[in-house]
């Protein structure tokens, strides 16, 4: 059997013989053996250390948590994938590929903190004041600020609280944290002095702190935390393969399906006839003068 | 709280609908569209712009659509055949291989930002087209997606394009830029350098209408026809792969060396938190990760600064 690399790199990260696999130094197998967790196992691949007891929890509390959320865009595409009945990991692809600029969007919230906390460095400011010039600035330019409210717990995410208070119960507060909670108490602040009502913290604000402070690059927590959702997307696409119907579009079922003709609402060009191929070039060329085209174009 | 009247939910779409006995797309009934000899060509007009397109665009269309079908064994075909080891369903390879389409390799999106940049750019600066090519390759003279470089300094196929577009007569100010952006290019460059596919297919494009979006998807989407015969000869002519089957050599390994995995009881002995209580400590923490490949820190994506953006009104 050929057993050479497919796709031969070098890597820092591991390598494998006949023997044994090593990641960053360490046997993968010993690894286990000694009792390590897999969140462990997470720090040794990202970072190449072993976490303290302290951290490890906090990753653990983190994923855990993460890993369900109903339905959210993940959940739905992964749902949605399923109904053409693909094989199993499409879906579970589908899932993960939503998370975006909107929908966890995990590595620009911690750019966005680099950025500040290094300005605050250079600055010579805290990173407490950094935060009320961070939400000033993007309050100012009418941006939305990255890790606050939700579209649907208006009333807070039940999880990002119990988050902070995990994170500074197990970690205690670091710059990171320091520097979200400056951001939050000025947002909020600048909201109520304009008679809005306040937002709470999101999963991205709480999480993607406490995954920052553990050590994990924007990159790479976002990584954790869009793949740990693969578990639940998984969950949702099989249900939808073993229990519900292919398509999700019968007339037989008691609730109206998601891919009814009944939920589709046609805003674009009203019903024309087609031209005939010798009416097609004066055809063509008034839609090209005419330029109606452009309003519909994508 | 109580429930809320709200419309229910339903699918909303310029692009099209359907009923129990037609689909139709941007009015046009698709059915009528293919039995009055419209082609794959035209309907892709019609789905992204919204109109039927001329004769000379569709043949355009056509041959770009050629072209875009093979390129050997580069990035996309390489991870179709890779998911196909796997003996997965042929919609998981062909479908992986449109995820290699990035802002470097078939960078369409980019390329096709920067030339409405500059072309704009010389509209307002009252700048001549001439100049203005100078300008973009000197600021973006180690960009991958200049659409020149010295991948087809040899193969005429990127300048076939561009004369065939002139011979239908569908070549437009973005091929004209672009040919001013080559010749900027030559002018400046070091080794020789040309017209390559991406500046070829993607200056077309643009001319025969479709936006950078459309035009990244198109390109990429064709060129996942071709994936599907790589898949495809990759599980007739070639071994599966199985769950642990590929080593990785030491040879290919410079990570940490071997080193004996700790007691778990010594955890607190010699693990050490990753936080930092000072911004000059988490500096230095930071320059030290950076070292550490694999571990993201050295990948610093540029987010946007809300000082420089335009104001929104509230």
């Amino acid at each position: 059997m050929e057993r050479e690399p497919i796709l031969p790199r070098k890597t820092q990260i591991s390598y494998k013989t006949e023997e044994k696999t090593v990641l960053r130094g360490y046997n993968l197998s010993d690894l286990a053996e000694e009792g390590y967790s897999f969140c462990d196992a997470l720090f040794v691949i990202f970072q190449s250390r072993i976490p303290t007891e302290n951290e490890e929890k906090m990753l653990e509390y983190e994923m855990a948590e993460f890993l369900e959320h109903s339905m959210s865009p993940s959940a739905a595409a992964a749902i949605s994938t399923m109904g053409g009945r693909p094989q199993l990991p499409a879906a579970i692809g589908a899932g993960i590929m939503t998370f975006g600029g909107a929908h966890g969007p995990g590595a620009a919230h911690g750019y966005m903190m680099n950025k500040y906390l290094e300005r605050a460095r250079v600055e010579g400011k805290t990173p407490k004041e950094m935060g009320k010039i961070l939400v000033d600035e993007y309050m100012d330019a009418g941006r939305p600020v990255m890790g606050l409210g939700q579209p649907q717990h208006i009333h807070g995410d039940p999880r990002a609280v119990p988050t902070h208070k995990k994170h500074q119960e197990l970690l205690g507060v670091g710059v990171y944290l320091e520097l979200q909670l400056a951001i939050e108490e000025a947002f909020n602040g600048r909201r109520v002095a304009e008679g809005k009502r306040p937002l709470a913290v999101n999963m991205i604000g709480a999480g993607n702190t406490a995954l920052a402070e553990l050590g994990f690059s924007p990159n790479a927590a976002w990584a954790i935390g869009c793949i740990c959702r693969g578990f639940s997307c998984a969950c949702h696409a099989t249900e939808n393969m073993k229990r519900g119907r292919a398509w999700m579009a019968s007339t037989q079922e008691k609730m109206i399906q998601m891919l009814d003709l009944s939920m589709i609402v046609y805003e674009g060009i009203p019903n024309r006839p087609v031209p005939s191929q010798d009416e097609r070039e004066e055809y063509a060329k008034k839609e090209l003068e005419k330029g109606e085209y452009k309003r519909w174009a994508l | 709280m109580g429930p809320v009247e709200r419309e229910p939910f339903r699918w909303h779409s310029t692009v099209s609908y359907k009923t129990v006995d037609t689909i139709v797309t941007r009015g046009y009934n698709t059915t009528e569209l293919v039995e009055k000899g419209y082609g794959l060509a035209d309907v892709i007009f019609i789905d992204f712009q919204a109109r039927i397109p001329l004769i000379k665009e569709a043949k355009m269309l056509n041959y770009l659509m050629i072209l875009c079908l093979d390129e050997g064994l580069s990035a996309p075909a390489a991870i179709s055949r890779i998911v196909a080891k796997g003996h997965t369903i042929l919609t998981q390879s062909v479908g992986a291989s449109v995820l290699a389409f990035g802002h470097a390799y078939g960078a369409f999106q980019a390329f096709g930002k920067m030339l409405d940049k500059y072309l704009s750019r010389a509209e307002k600066e009252k700048r001549s087209l001439v100049e203005m090519a100078e300008v973009l390759v000197k600021e973006n003279k180690d960009s991958l997606t200049l659409g020149v470089s010295n991948l087809m300094v040899k193969d005429p196929a990127a300048k076939r394009v561009f004369a065939r577009a002139e011979s239908l007569e569908v070549a437009g100010k973005y091929i004209d830029f672009q040919k001013r952006v080559v010749k900027a290019a030559q002018k400046m460059g070091k080794g020789p350098v040309d017209l390559d596919m991406l500046g070829a297919m993607g200056a077309t494009m643009f001319d025969l209408g479709f936006s950078p979006e459309s035009t990244w998807s198109i390109v990429a989407i064709t060129r996942a026809f071709g994936c599907g015969a790589h898949a495809i000869e990759e599980e007739e002519r070639e071994p599966r792969t199985t769950f642990g089957q590929s080593l990785t050599p030491p040879k290919y390994y410079d990570g940490p060396p071997d080193r004996p995995v700790p007691p778990l009881k010594d955890r607190s002995k010699m693990a050490k938190a990753a936080q930092a209580k000072t911004l000059e400590e988490w500096r230095k923490k930071f320059e030290e990760m950076k070292k550490l490949k694999g571990s993201g820190y050295s990948i610093v994506e540029e987010i946007e600064d809300p000082r420089k953006l335009p104001k929104v009104k509230k």
